[in-house]
């Protein structure tokens, strides 16, 4: 019945109308007593609108008055309490399509247009199949893919295929300011999707996920992925990859809303916040996660499906590590019993460090580049790809 | 006159149903990337969902009528049990119902696209000649049900072998010489609708998402091996 329009498709408003300003008037208008200004008119239909909402909006608490209450993640909190004034928090969340191993897009377009890449896993539109059904946009959790009301077809991040494809990679953790975003390869076990997206128990769901990865430096793992004609710098790129070590080695980092069961593989690393409660002067108080600004139970129910245990060992083991660093560099003495106790060994602290802290270009980015040479004959392709609107 | 008759009912059929063919093919292999029908879904929800859900259900199910009303010769409806008079009080009360569905949603759908501003800022001439072209062709159609209920016409005999023997290539216009003008109009509109058809919107209507009832849920494409 419901085949010609899509009930669960957010409008326009939900996002915000685009807008844009008669920047000419400014220029243009005779000289007056007053000082020209130009109304804000919306790039649909011209006409001058009232803003209400827009890109961005809610940055940095911005609009938390609005949206606040409307939080999922406040689940099990009083979000009252989190949003007075005094403790009220914030982290930033940066957001892109998690190209998922089990895609709710995929899955939902009627004309098949939506693809997952076999060889790096990057979820794509193929634009000339796409017939604008808009499925894919109330399909998607993440709510990641949009549809075009212009050319009347979705778009969705395409993880800047091309580069990657280059060994390169994506052009936003390649311009990442902070240094925090990590890119490569990660080996898994395809038959266990089904399994691991159909666990009953939704905190399940996380670990199931990671059970997936397979350990690169497996013997076994290897010879068993060459055998299926995974290339050789695959393999050397998923030994030295460092999501590898942060979401499977290390426990570092965490799925987002993983009881959306499409398996995202964007992972985040929960942030530290300050300590706000002091029980005592221990030790322990001052490597309790608890204390922290930002409530557990908020980064549980975002990263976890709401179990706090490997949010908190997570968030232990980086404030151990820094207090690790710190008897290190400070006191001339390091302090290993810290260590131990979130259950980390040195030279995992020192991989730690190295990665997260010192965070090299070639560390943070281990990216194999396409083995076309296998695929094509390069030399009877040369000259005959280009742009043009019959494709390469 | 039956000169003129048989350039409306033998010639400019033709013509229609070659640009038709012609145009859809052109289209698809020239320009893929544009065979869409622009949902404007994103831009107005609420106004939208009873108008295209009635509408398209109508369109449908007078199609499937028309079909197997013009196209099935009545011997075989006979062979079933159906004798004519049946079948024509059938294709009248379900026409009637389909019909005015179709009517009442495209109706809707019109006045959603005038009296929105979004909808009509995002609106191009060519989607108004599609729209008043559809329309035309409904409102002619449902006309011809409802004048049917008081003034019977005998289209089994008539207009379906005539439609039959386009198809077949063996057409003949003598078959539409009695035919009363309010059928003659709406058969030439259905044809310069189809004539338009591969240059609008209505593409859309051969993307029907059969292949999604039997593909695996999550698509992989491997790169393709060029030659």
């Amino acid at each position: 019945m419901k085949i010609f329009h899509n009930p669960d498709l957010p409008a326009i408003d939900e996002y915000y109308e685009p807008w844009t300003y008669n920047y000419e008037k400014l220029i243009s208008t005779p000289q007056k007593k007053h000082q020209p200004s130009t109304r804000p008119k919306s790039l649909i239909t011209g006409q001058p609108i009232r803003l209400k909402w827009g890109p961005n909006w809610e940055d940095d608490l911005a609009g938390v008055s609005t949206t606040g209450s409307g939080d999922v993640n406040f689940k099990n909190l009083d979000y009252q309490i989190y949003l007075q004034f005094k403790k009220v928090f914030m982290f930033y969340l940066p957001r892109l399509c998690e190209h998922c191993l089990n895609p709710a897009c995929v899955a939902s377009c009627p004309s098949g247009a939506l693809y997952k890449r076999d060889e790096d896993g990057i979820v794509l539109v193929d634009q000339e199949r796409c017939r604008g059904w808009r499925y894919c946009v109330s399909g998607c959790p993440y709510k990641k893919v949009y549809f075009n009301w212009q050319t009347g077809r979705s778009e969705k991040c395409l993880f800047c295929y091309p580069r990657v494809e280059a060994g390169l990679t994506s052009l936003c953790a390649e311009t990442c300011v902070g240094k925090i975003r990590y890119v490569g390869v990660i080996l898994y076990d395809a038959d266990k999707i089904a399994t691991a997206a159909s666990m009953k128990e939704e905190h399940k769901l996380y670990p199931a996920q990671t059970e997936l990865f397979l350990d690169p430096n497996d013997p076994e793992v290897v010879a068993e992925a060459i055998s299926q004609g995974v290339p050789q710098s695959y393999v050397e790129a998923a030994q030295a990859s460092p999501v590898y070590k942060l979401a499977a080695e290390w426990g570092l980092a965490f799925p987002l809303h993983p009881e959306f069961r499409t398996l995202p593989m964007v992972w985040y690393v929960p942030p530290l916040s300050p300590l706000v409660q002091f029980l005592e002067e221990s030790e322990e108080a001052v490597h309790n996660p608890e204390a922290m600004r930002i409530p557990l139970t908020y980064l549980a129910n975002l990263l976890t499906a709401g179990d706090e245990e490997p949010i908190r060992l997570a968030l232990r083991r980086l404030m151990a590590l820094r207090s690790y660093m710190r008897s290190k560099r400070l006191e001339g003495e390091a302090d290993s019993g810290v260590l131990e106790k979130a259950g980390m060994t040195e030279e995992m602290a020192e991989g730690m460090y190295r990665l997260l802290a010192i965070a090299k270009y070639g560390d943070r980015f281990v990216i194999p580049t396409v083995k076309k040479e296998k695929e094509f004959d390069l030399y009877q392709e040369q000259g005959a790809a280009g742009f043009g609107p019959h494709g390469a | 006159m039956s000169v003129l008759n048989t350039l409306a009912f033998v010639v400019f059929p033709y013509l229609a149903l070659t640009t038709f063919v012609v145009g859809h093919l052109y289209r698809y292999l020239t320009n893929p990337y544009d065979w869409n029908s622009k949902s404007s879904e994103l831009l107005d929800k609420e106004g939208l969902k009873i108008g295209i859900t009635i509408f398209h259900w109508g369109i449908i199910f007078a199609l499937l009528g028309h079909g197997a009303g013009l196209l099935i010769p009545q011997r075989y409806w006979d062979a079933l049990g159906i004798n004519s008079q049946a079948h024509t009080l059938f294709a009248t009360y379900s026409g009637f119902v389909v019909g005015a569905a179709a009517l009442l949603g495209l109706a809707l759908l019109i006045y959603r696209r005038i009296s929105k501003d979004r909808i009509l800022a995002t609106t191009t001439l060519n989607d108004f000649v599609t729209l008043g072209l559809l329309f035309f062709v409904v409102a002619t159609g449902f006309a011809n049900v409802v004048s049917g209920l008081f003034d019977h016409f005998d289209i089994l005999n008539t207009i379906a072998p005539w439609l039959r023997g386009i198809l077949t290539l063996t057409p003949d216009a003598s078959l539409m010489l009695k035919v009363p003008l309010r059928f003659k109009i709406h058969i030439l509109a259905v044809l310069t609708l189809l004539g338009f058809s591969p240059f609008s919107r209505l593409v859309h209507i051969w993307s029907v998402p059969l292949t999604y009832l039997f593909r695996r849920l999550i698509v992989f494409r491997r790169r393709e091996v060029s030659l």
